[in-house]
């Protein structure tokens, strides 16, 4: 309950002091006496350069501000109309303000006239404004609007920084180039980029550089840091440097008129100053700057002369593993043998690991990979893949030596890699190698031996002559080899065509036998009837006799008489005699005409010679 | 039948006489006399010349490709040694004096090899003339079978099986034929005679290497361009080397 109580006190008051809060103002402002005041923002300037006037009304919630105003050599605008309550310990007061842009034409002194305003019933008058106009810009002593020229060592720094005052040659040396701009001067471009001058050296490709704010004695920096790495060329002294940069950066203009108070209402508003004083919104122009280092001198030693066998330049510190797949072939079967060199130093240098001994080997080219492990390329990992095919069997893959120079420990060192064992099938027994060693490494490509070395008898005799003419052309491209199968294809043509024949002439037998057989079947229906006179009866039935006895033996019908129809069927004698007799009647009955007057053959002749016909059976 | 089994002997007996022709037992040549004296008296140089006078008026055989490779090797030229070897194997495919010493100046060059499929070292087992000769008569007794099936008023399941078979025989020789024929002993076949070659990228001297090849190493030419030939290297690699380091085993008919 006390609660709510109080909560409703509370919101009782407010409402009470809001009320007033609306009310004071009208009353004080209906209250209060409208005054004017008139002021330039410069009351200096040049030709060409616009300044402003201001016309406040205070204590007034309407005005007639002048429309246009006058000068002769200066153009005078209306720029626009503002208000401005102000509250002074309960006090409030409204404002009204009206701004002009002075554009000065000419040079000399003006004056600007009272201008009358019209305000809470009454009419004001501002005060007489007086403008000085030069021919030139502003000078210095007036405050911002200054081209003296600036000192980029209040503005931005560069410098460059190495890991060590020592090296030897082809040593990569950590480098660290800083570039840092005050933040009140923010830095628009870096120019062409940052360079390193000077002579003896090589360095790497910048990366991207990385961006802090610090702050150094007192002063707050932009700080851009690029990380290189630069590698001595020669002995001797090098000087590394300067570092070259021309930046671009924005360097704020001072907008303060020290003629007018800081703060043109006095307001004291700590947002408006901070706003204002914030170089990203203050209005600023761009400068390019010239910055330079200072060079880093570095003395440089040569690596000693004393190089062992393999060295290819490599210095830093590195180490050596080695691999080898597959682990068994046959002989000229490639194993890809794989050396990583961990570590750091000059990677570009690094050279893939040499054989302790290739004898018995084909080696082909290696391939190289190098995979960095920091900004610079100082740090990583070279592989290097080199495929070699035995020649002959072998029970290892000989050693694999690299050697570079170690810059901590100044001298050389020779890392080994272990021979891998693997296994060859297949080929000769290995040759005996010599006794391998570091600095006698053997050569890559194997040379064939002299003349004088080869042994006669490794070969086989001399032939003689044997056969002559022999040619590289194949068989089947010879012109005798297809000839040669013009005979097979004749052949093949004559069989054809004697199966053609015999084909032919079988149709023409067949037609023959049918003609025949269909003869004898109509004498055979024929001699069952009972309409012929003997004379055609018995002709008809010796040709039936004729036609089966050929249709039997394949003969020819006119040419088969009685005896040769008789063993034709094998006839026994009486059968033979009937043929005999059957012939006979035939040829009388043709011939003699012995049977005129007998109109018909008796029926019991008939069945006679049917019995006969159809009984004779081959 | 009995005509046209006898017309089919007499057409595959001409086929093999015909195809076995060319390979005539020569005379004594004197010229061949005279470099195998010389090649006795160590006179090697001389020796060659006789020979290769031989090979360059069309007398070729075996015996003096294999003779002049010896010629060769005993001047330590391996790399004209192997491509006369292998000369004499291109015309015997099995002369065995040549497949001895090839396999001797092989090892001594360190010579690289093409690498063989091994449908092709299985069909290495027959010549090139025998697959002519089985194709030929296998066609030959596929197509009499047909013509006697054609004519028969009922279907003979020998004569059908015979048909069939001889058909497959004869497009497996063929077959065998085509393989040998662009395999790595094939017609392509090259031997590399000049020393110090290495296998190039692109046809310039100055293009990367793909490998370095001994004398008497194999390639297979695929193309050529210019002075420059493109042909497959040994351990299935690709390349250009320069057309005169390399001679083709098959020499071109005169």
């Amino acid at each position: 309950m006390r609660r709510a109580e109080r909560i409703s006190r509370e919101a009782a008051t407010r409402i009470f002091i809001a009320a007033i809060l609306l009310l004071l103002p009208g009353v004080e402002v209906s209250a209060a006496t409208p005054t004017v005041t008139a002021v330039l923002d410069n009351s200096n300037t040049a030709v060409g350069q616009p300044v402003q006037i201001q016309i406040k009304i205070v204590g007034a919630s309407d005005a007639r501000a002048p429309g246009e105003i006058v000068v002769d050599g200066l153009e005078i605008r209306y720029s626009g109309k503002s208000q401005l309550v102000e509250g002074r310990n309960f006090q409030f007061t409204q404002s009204l303000i009206y701004s002009y842009t002075v554009m000065p034409l000419k040079a000399g002194t003006f004056k600007i006239p009272a201008q009358a305003i019209q305000a809470g019933g009454t009419t004001l008058r501002t005060p007489e404004l007086t403008l000085q106009v030069s021919d030139s810009g502003p000078r210095s002593s007036r405050g911002g609007r200054t081209n003296e020229p600036i000192d980029p060592s209040k503005i931005a720094f560069v410098e460059l920084i190495l890991s060590k005052s020592n090296a030897y040659v082809g040593e990569m040396l950590p480098a660290v180039v800083r570039l840092g701009f005050n933040v009140r001067t923010p830095v628009e471009s870096l120019g062409n980029g940052v360079e390193i001058t000077g002579q003896g050296f090589t360095t790497q490709k910048m990366r991207e550089p990385r961006q802090t704010i610090e702050t150094i004695n007192g002063r707050t920096y932009q700080t851009f840091t690029f990380k290189t790495a630069i590698s001595p060329a020669r002995s001797g002294r090098i000087e590394i440097g300067p570092v070259q940069v021309n930046p671009v950066v924005r360097i704020p203009r001072t907008t303060r008129n020290p003629g007018i108070p800081r703060d043109l209402f006095d307001l004291n508003d700590p947002f408006m100053d901070n706003f204002f004083r914030d170089p990203s919104f203050a209005p600023s122009s761009p400068h390019e700057l010239k910055l330079k280092s200072e060079p880093v001198t570095l003395e440089v030693k040569a690596v000693p002369p004393n190089a062992p066998a393999g060295f290819g330049g490599a210095v830093g510190n590195f180490t050596l593993t080695v691999d080898a797949k597959p682990k068994s072939a046959k002989v000229g079967d490639p194993f890809t043998v794989t050396a990583t060199l961990h570590g750091r130093g000059n990677f570009d240098r690094v050279t893939a690991p040499v054989f302790e001994d290739e004898r018995g080997w084909h080696k082909y080219p290696p391939s190289a990979d190098f995979k960095q492990d920091d900004d610079v390329g100082i740090s990583g990992a070279k592989t290097f893949e080199t495929v070699l095919s035995p020649n002959e069997r072998k029970e290892n893959i000989p050693a694999q030596l690299f050697a570079f120079f170690d810059p901590v420990k100044e001298q050389y060192v020779t890392l080994r890699g272990d021979p891998i064992p693997v296994r060859v099938e297949g080929g000769a027994a290995p040759s005996p190698s010599p006794s391998a060693s570091v600095a006698q490494i053997p050569a890559v490509a194997p040379a064939a031996s002299p003349a004088s070395a080869i042994k006669p008898q490794g070969i086989l005799h001399q032939l003689d002559f044997g056969t002559s003419r022999q040619t590289f052309v194949p068989l089947f491209a010879r012109r005798s080899f297809w000839l040669a199968q013009l005979l097979p294809l004749l052949a093949l043509l004559v069989f054809v065509a004697w199966k053609l024949r015999q084909a032919h002439l079988q149709n023409r037998d067949a037609q023959r036998l049918e003609a025949l057989q269909h003869e004898a079947a109509d004498l055979q229906r024929s001699l069952r009837r009972s309409d012929a006179t003997p004379q055609e009866y018995f002709a008809r039935a010796s040709r039936a006799v004729q036609l089966k006895a050929a249709l039997a033996k394949n003969l020819d019908p006119n040419a088969v008489d009685a005896e040769v129809a008789a063993s034709a069927f094998r006839a026994d004698e009486e059968t033979r005699a009937r043929l005999r007799r059957l012939f006979e009647k035939s040829d009388e009955a043709r011939y003699s005409g012995g049977q005129n007057g007998i109109r018909l053959v008796p029926p019991e002749s008939r069945k006679e010679v049917l019995d006969l016909i159809e009984n004779l059976r081959a | 039948m009995r005509p046209g089994i006898l017309l089919l002997c007499i057409g595959l007996a001409a086929t093999s006489v015909f195809a076995s022709a060319g390979a005539v037992r020569g005379e004594a040549n004197p010229v061949f006399t005279k470099a195998n004296e010389d090649y006795a008296a160590e006179r090697f140089q001389e020796a060659i010349e006789g020979y290769q006078s031989l090979v360059e008026s069309g007398q070729r055989s075996a015996n003096l490709f294999y003779n002049l490779g010896n010629a060769w090797f005993r001047l330590g030229n391996f790399g004209e040694a192997i491509l006369n070897y292998e000369r004499a194997l291109a015309l015997e495919p099995h002369h065995p004096e040549s497949e001895a010493n090839l396999r001797v100046a092989r090892d001594e060059a360190r010579a690289l090899e093409l690498r063989k499929s091994a449908v092709e070292r299985y069909l290495e087992a027959g010549t090139p003339t025998q697959y002519s000769i089985l194709a030929a008569i296998s066609f030959w007794l596929a197509l009499f079978a047909a013509a006697r099936l054609f004519f028969l008023r009922r279907r003979s399941g020998t004569l059908v099986t015979l048909a069939i078979v001889s058909a497959g025989f004869g497009a497996g020789a063929i077959w065998a034929l085509y393989a040998l024929e662009t395999g790595s002993k094939g017609k392509a076949l090259a031997i590399v005679t000049g020393k110090d070659v290495e296998a190039k990228l692109a046809t310039a001297d100055n293009a990367n290497s793909v490998l370095a090849l001994p004398p008497g190493s194999e390639i297979k030419v695929l193309n050529q361009r210019g002075d420059w030939v493109y042909a497959a290297l040994p351990n299935d690699l690709r390349g250009w080397i320069p057309a005169k380091s390399a001679e083709r085993v098959r020499m071109d008919a005169l």
